[in-house]
């Protein structure tokens, strides 16, 4: 497949889940609806992340802090600002945000930047709860003036078709070449020209607005917020799992694992939260293991030879199982023993 | 050098004065001096530990040296970051290959020629790129170049090691670079292997108009192939002349060469 078939396929896949998206509130009824959002939301932050953060392979668990901004942003200005603008400002104040702190952490790689990432989430966290309790005093803020249901569904909807729409466009640009040569060697790249400075301070902001404002959108959904509901960095921690098991290398496998996802958390949290949490854990333990390229990186032949290989394997159970085997080397020895006689 | 060497009166390309890295306590380069000029192809030689992959590291701004001055067509580019060297027309390869493994040949090649390499076109987005040599227009003449057109499909982890450091060359040239740098581009090749690849290297300089240093552990091919030598010994520059001129510097022979140069000389 050439590169104009390729982007031909990725178009036309995307126009179908979002046709399927668009019509949904026709027709679902509110659970679904509701879980179709989840669904979309962490389809926007996956993919977003995994176009900056898989391709560098820069592991950055900060999104929680990007979605916390820009809900506090929405959670001030709902009210007097129109809707659009509230979102892309809650875009606007996470991609500054990322600048500052990519500036600051962007040099450091693996573990460490993972870790401090972490922390900065952390750390903006306890400074919201501080500003909050001693200057306006006050725990969380409630949104009284919220724009309806099927309005922010949209907008999420909108926001993860352009998170995959920017993936797909990116790839093909010199940025994404760039940030590819970045994950492959970046000092090789470095030395053949890329300034990776401006590259990956440029790619953890557009990563950070799509954060900002799939929190802006969300963050009305709540009513009540307060900094322990948005910064939560199990939002963090869950995109990262998501982007990692469908394959963050890949295009379509956040958003493959994100549907999964949120369907088995859908169905798993109401009757065994800590069941679902353990799943999570377990799942990316096999997958890390035994699929590190991800769900989307799985191919017809592969299914076809772990299908093979567990078969032989039975086979060669059932050899030793039914005592066939034993008999086998028992008339084996036997005949040894004659030749000597012989 | 003698004065009546033609390149003398060439503008320098890179001018290193006084380099000195150190790490730690351990004086890996000690205010090493070098000009290199347009068009020359200067071999760099030293026994092991002598300091020459670190000195091509600073001078090609992978390494900040801890001091000395360095001039790169007339700019200051020290504490610069690797991507100014590149621009400023300074192409290194690596001693180990270090291609991008999971990427096809020609888009190896194609990363340089997308970033340093890239030159103005005459209309604004399209047109052919103004005042390129035609052997590096495009990913497929580069690869032509070095031998490689019939891989250019293949994923660069799928080659062997020695197609590798070919594609190296090959990733360094599409920055279409002024200052080739190559450190031990023929380090386990075979013997026919190695006069194949010093054949290219002086093609690659006599053909495309740009100077090469070269750093080899092979010295009598090197020294069959180049115009100028640069020996380092435990940091030092203790030799820069002719081949003929170093194979009977007494400090050569005592610091490195000894048994291994007599059947040259």
């Amino acid at each position: 497949m050439n590169s104009r078939q390729t982007l031909l396929r990725d178009v036309l896949i995307l126009f179908a889940f979002a046709g399927w998206a668009v019509a949904l509130p026709g027709f679902a009824s509110d659970f679904v609806l509701s879980l179709a959002l989840t669904c979309l939301m962490y389809v926007a932050l996956s993919t977003s992340w995994a176009l900056f953060c898989g391709t560098t392979r820069y592991l950055s668990l900060a999104t929680a802090a990007f979605f916390g901004v820009g809900a506090y942003t929405s959670a001030l200005l709902v009210e007097t600002w129109p809707w659009w603008q509230v979102v892309a400002l809650g875009a606007l104040v996470a991609a500054l945000l990322a600048v500052f702190m990519g500036a600051l952490v962007l040099h450091l790689r693996g573990t460490y930047f993972a870790i401090l990432t972490f922390g900065m989430t952390e750390l903006i966290r306890h400074t919201v709860t501080f500003y909050e309790s001693t200057v306006t005093g006050t725990v969380g803020r409630m949104i009284l003036v919220a724009p309806d249901s099927k309005t922010v569904y949209y907008t999420v909807l909108l926001l993860a078709v352009a998170a995959v729409a920017t993936s797909i466009v990116v790839r093909r640009t010199r940025f994404g070449l760039a940030m590819r040569g970045i994950g492959s060697d970046e000092q090789r790249a470095q030395t053949l020209g890329v300034d990776t400075r401006l590259v990956k301070i440029g790619g953890f902001a557009l990563t950070a607005a799509f954060a900002g404002a799939v929190g802006a959108a969300m963050a009305v959904r709540w009513t009540y917020i307060d900094p322990t509901t948005v910064f939560n960095p199990f939002i963090g921690f869950q995109t990262v799992l998501i982007a990692l098991i469908g394959g963050a290398m890949t295009l379509w496998g956040p958003l493959l694992a994100a549907i999964l996802f949120s369907i088995l958390a859908e169905t798993l949290r109401l009757q065994a939260p800590e069941l679902y949490m353990m799943s999570l854990g377990l799942l990316l333990i096999l997958f890390v293991l035994y699929l590190p390229g991800g769900l989307a990186s799985v191919r017809w032949f592969m299914l076809h030879a772990a299908w093979s290989a567990l078969r032989e394997g039975w086979r060669v159970r059932r050899y030793r199982w039914s005592g066939q085997q034993a008999r086998d080397e028992a008339r084996a020895r036997q005949r040894a023993r004659e030749r000597r006689h012989v | 050098m003698s004065e009546l060497h033609p390149q003398n009166q060439l503008p320098p390309l890179l001018e290193a004065s006084e380099i000195t890295v150190r790490f730690g306590g351990l004086t890996a380069v000690d205010g090493v001096d070098a000009v290199f000029r347009a068009g020359e192809l200067v071999g760099i030689i030293g026994p092991n530990g002598a300091g020459k992959t670190t000195f091509f590291n600073a001078i090609s701004g992978v390494l900040r040296p801890t001091s000395g001055k360095l001039l790169v067509d007339g700019h200051d580019l020290i504490g610069r970051n690797p991507h100014r060297y590149a621009a400023h027309g300074i192409a290194r390869t690596f001693q180990t290959p270090r291609v991008f493994a999971d990427m096809a040949v020609r888009d190896n090649v194609e990363f340089g020629l997308k970033f340093a390499g890239r030159r103005p076109r005459p209309w604004v987005f399209w047109g052919p790129e103004t005042r390129v040599p035609w052997a590096l227009r495009t990913p497929e003449s580069i690869l032509e170049l070095i031998g490689l057109a019939q891989l250019g499909n293949l994923p660069a982890a799928a080659i062997t090691p020695s197609q590798q450091r070919l594609l190296e060359i090959g990733m360094a040239l599409a920055t279409r670079p002024r200052l080739l740098l190559l450190d031990e581009v023929a380090a386990g090749l075979t013997e026919a292997e190695l006069e194949n690849m010093a054949q290219l290297i002086r093609r690659i300089r006599d053909e495309l108009d740009l100077s090469v240093i070269w750093i080899e552990h092979a010295v009598t091919t090197l020294l069959r192939h180049v115009e100028r030598v640069i020996v380092l010994h435990q940091g030092r520059k203790i030799a820069d002349a002719s081949p003929a001129e170093v194979v009977r510097n007494p400090d050569v022979i005592e610091a490195y060469l000894g048994d291994e140069m007599e059947s040259t000389a």
